[in-house]
């Protein structure tokens, strides 16, 4: 592979309006040989895994390559924030670093003190302080990489699931970047524009590999600054005209609801080509409020872009077709038959109790997706399953964990988890498998309900979690919403409220609602970048109504 | 006790919305379960706004939230003042 030049810009860190930090591919390649060096004075060799605990940095990036330099097998853990429980963090911490059995932990000077001990060390291992380096770094002596060795671990799960340690081979890292420079049609024009964490694949993969590998600039800054000051996204992509971003669904809408009207035609947004929605289930509707929001600060329309991608096959699987100029397919399907029979039967746009979908895109290269029932059994397509993948890209396995990985990789087909479907060679996510409620038989996905309920004027927007509680004396589930109303003085009509939501839903799919829960501003928990967390928001709802935990 | 302690007071009081819960300066919030850690990226956002500056926040842990009166100790030990 050819190597960058040397002064062409690589990574530039914005953390403010006036302070930044860069660094072209030149230097970029001396401090990760500086850390190379440093590594393997700590006695790292080949196939020693070493964990990156640091804020989101240049500094973490070049510890990483420089991992890698020497044959190492790095993994970016998520730094402690203010955001995350202590406790929460702590045994992730210890869980994750003891089945990585690391030899080296590589930790910043302001790592705070009272996490150091959750780091679980092995016999030999050593917790290294991060230092910019001085001297030369080491240019010799770099071990032959085989295309086989594992190249890098990714647990994308934050401080959740951190077990799952999803181990990649180089092999499969550079299949994977080329399909995607490919499928992207990258070339030397392009900028990057990224707030997602270094542990997440989509920032790790489309906006660290990708550009280090094809040559081009990213601009980043950290996730939680993003947080605070969504509108900083857009700051930074109309001063350095950025040309492609990654954001999971919600963060389209966040961003336009958290930037006021009359400063939205202050940005200029003309420069972006693909602003790709991944991560989610796609929504024409959180993508459609970004383009009439920005459309004045001159967001194309055909810049509006999806892919769907998981770590466990490096990154993408699907990305739409980066030249259409009519944005992502979206398709409309006869309600009924998709929730009774989980049946694809397209019809007209607008169809009352009709559902839209929007495309996943079209499958990469060396790329095949099978539909499975739940019982195995190849479904065609127009019908909904799980969906499976082989690729040429698929992972190693989970890190020291054969048990997950034989239940993920069956005959060489991943299990996914997500439900989907295709049609007309565009890949449909429709939702996650363990998330559908299955209602007197019908098929019902939690989203569909909470759009319908936001839609309610005393509703706070995204503010909606739908669930599915089981009714032992019916043998089936049922739904039960809880959502916030926009102020404390809407609790006064709650019963009017109610019985609007009940026909809203009854009308739109058919189906009745158990309970709705109307609650103060505020009352839903959240995650990250003020997301309503499902599974926290079940555990408070059914603590405090535990009438409701009949049997779960 | 300062304006801007007084009207975060005001603010958090808003938040937690628990009748008959009083705060003051040195309230323990986080540690205590009052506010939880999702809540804080809007105090961080309210602290950056009544003291003018801007904090990192990649530089703020739970504990330096825990009180009123932390919390402007920690804007005065990582905060940049704001143009």
């Amino acid at each position: 592979m050819e190597a960058a030049p040397e002064n062409r810009s690589f990574v530039t860190s914005w953390i403010d309006e006036d302070e930044r930090e860069s660094v072209t591919f030149g230097a970029f390649r001396h401090r990760a040989r500086l850390q190379a060096a440093m590594l393997r004075d700590y006695s790292v060799s080949v196939g020693d895994r070493v964990v990156i605990i640091m804020p989101q940095s240049i500094a973490a990036m070049a510890t990483f390559v420089g991992a890698m330099i020497i044959g190492g097998v790095p993994t970016f853990l998520a730094y402690p924030n203010f955001k995350i429980e202590p406790s929460k963090y702590r045994s992730g911490l210890a869980g994750v670093t003891a089945n990585l059995d690391a030899k080296a932990v590589v930790i910043d000077e302001e790592f705070p003190e009272e996490m150091l001990e959750y780091v679980s060390l092995a016999e030999g291992a050593k917790l290294i302080r991060a230092q910019a380096g001085k001297g030369e770094g080491s240019n010799s002596s770099v071990p032959q990489i085989r295309g086989e060795s594992l190249a890098f671990i990714q647990h994308s799960a934050g401080t959740t699931g951190l077990q799952k340690g999803v181990a990649l081979t180089h092999a499969a890292v550079l299949r994977q970047l080329d399909h995607l420079t490919r499928a992207l049609k990258i070339d030397a024009a392009d900028k990057i524009y990224s707030w997602l964490p270094l542990y997440h694949d989509m920032g790790l993969i489309a906006c660290f590999m990708l550009p280090m590998v094809s040559h081009i600039p990213v601009i980043m800054q950290s996730p939680l600054d993003w947080v605070m000051h969504p509108e900083t996204m857009l700051q930074i992509i109309s001063e350095y005209k950025c040309t492609l971003a990654w954001l999971p669904n919600f963060a389209f809408q966040f961003v336009s609801r958290r930037t006021p009207q009359d400063r939205r035609t202050q940005y200029d947004l003309s420069s972006v080509r693909a602003l790709i929605n991944c991560s989610e289930p796609v929504r024409a509707s959180s993508m459609l409020e970004f383009q009439k929001a920005f459309a004045a600060a001159g967001f194309k329309g055909s810049a509006l872009q999806s892919c769907y991608a998981m770590a466990e096959n490096v990154f993408a699987v699907a990305q739409s077709d980066i030249e259409r100029t009519d944005g992502c397919p979206t398709i409309w399907v006869d309600g009924q038959e998709f929730r009774g029979a989980h049946h694809i039967v397209p019809v007209e746009a607008g169809t009352p109790r009709a559902v839209a979908f929007t495309s996943s895109g079209r499958l990469l290269l060396k790329h095949e997706v099978r539909i499975v029932s739940e019982n195995g059994e190849l479904l065609g397509g127009h019908s909904v399953g799980e969906i499976l993948v082989k690729s040429d890209c698929l992972f190693d396995g989970y890190y020291n964990r054969p048990d997950l990985t034989a239940q993920a990789i069956v005959d060489g087909w991943y299990h996914t988890g997500d439900l989907g479907f295709c049609l007309n060679g565009e890949l449909f996510v429709v939702g996650r498998k363990k998330d559908l409620l299955i209602i007197g038989g019908e098929n019902i996905y939690p989203q569909d309900i909470e759009e319908i309920v936001a839609a309610h004027g005393n509703i706070h927007d995204g503010r909606v979690i739908a669930m599915g509680v089981y009714n032992p004396d019916l043998g089936t589930e049922e739904i039960v919403v809880v959502a916030e109303v926009e102020s404390e003085e809407a609790l006064g009509d709650a019963p009017e409220i109610e019985s609007e939501i009940r026909r809203m839903i009854v009308a739109a799919m058919g189906v009745a609602v158990r309970t709705i829960f109307l609650k103060s501003p505020k009352w839903i928990v959240k995650s990250t970048a003020g997301k309503a967390a499902r599974s926290a928001t079940r555990e408070k709802l059914l603590q405090e109504h535990p009438e409701l935990r009949l049997e779960i | 006790m300062t304006d801007e302690a007084q009207q975060m007071i005001e603010h958090i009081v808003r938040l937690i919305r628990k009748p008959g819960v009083t705060v003051d300066e040195n309230t323990a919030l986080v540690s205590s379960g009052l506010i939880d850690s999702m809540s804080l990226i809007d105090l961080l956002v309210k602290l950056e706004d009544l003291t003018h500056m801007r904090i990192p926040a990649g530089k703020v842990q739970p504990k330096d939230l825990d009180t009123v009166a932390k919390m402007f100790a920690t804007a005065q030990r990582v905060g940049k003042p704001r143009k």
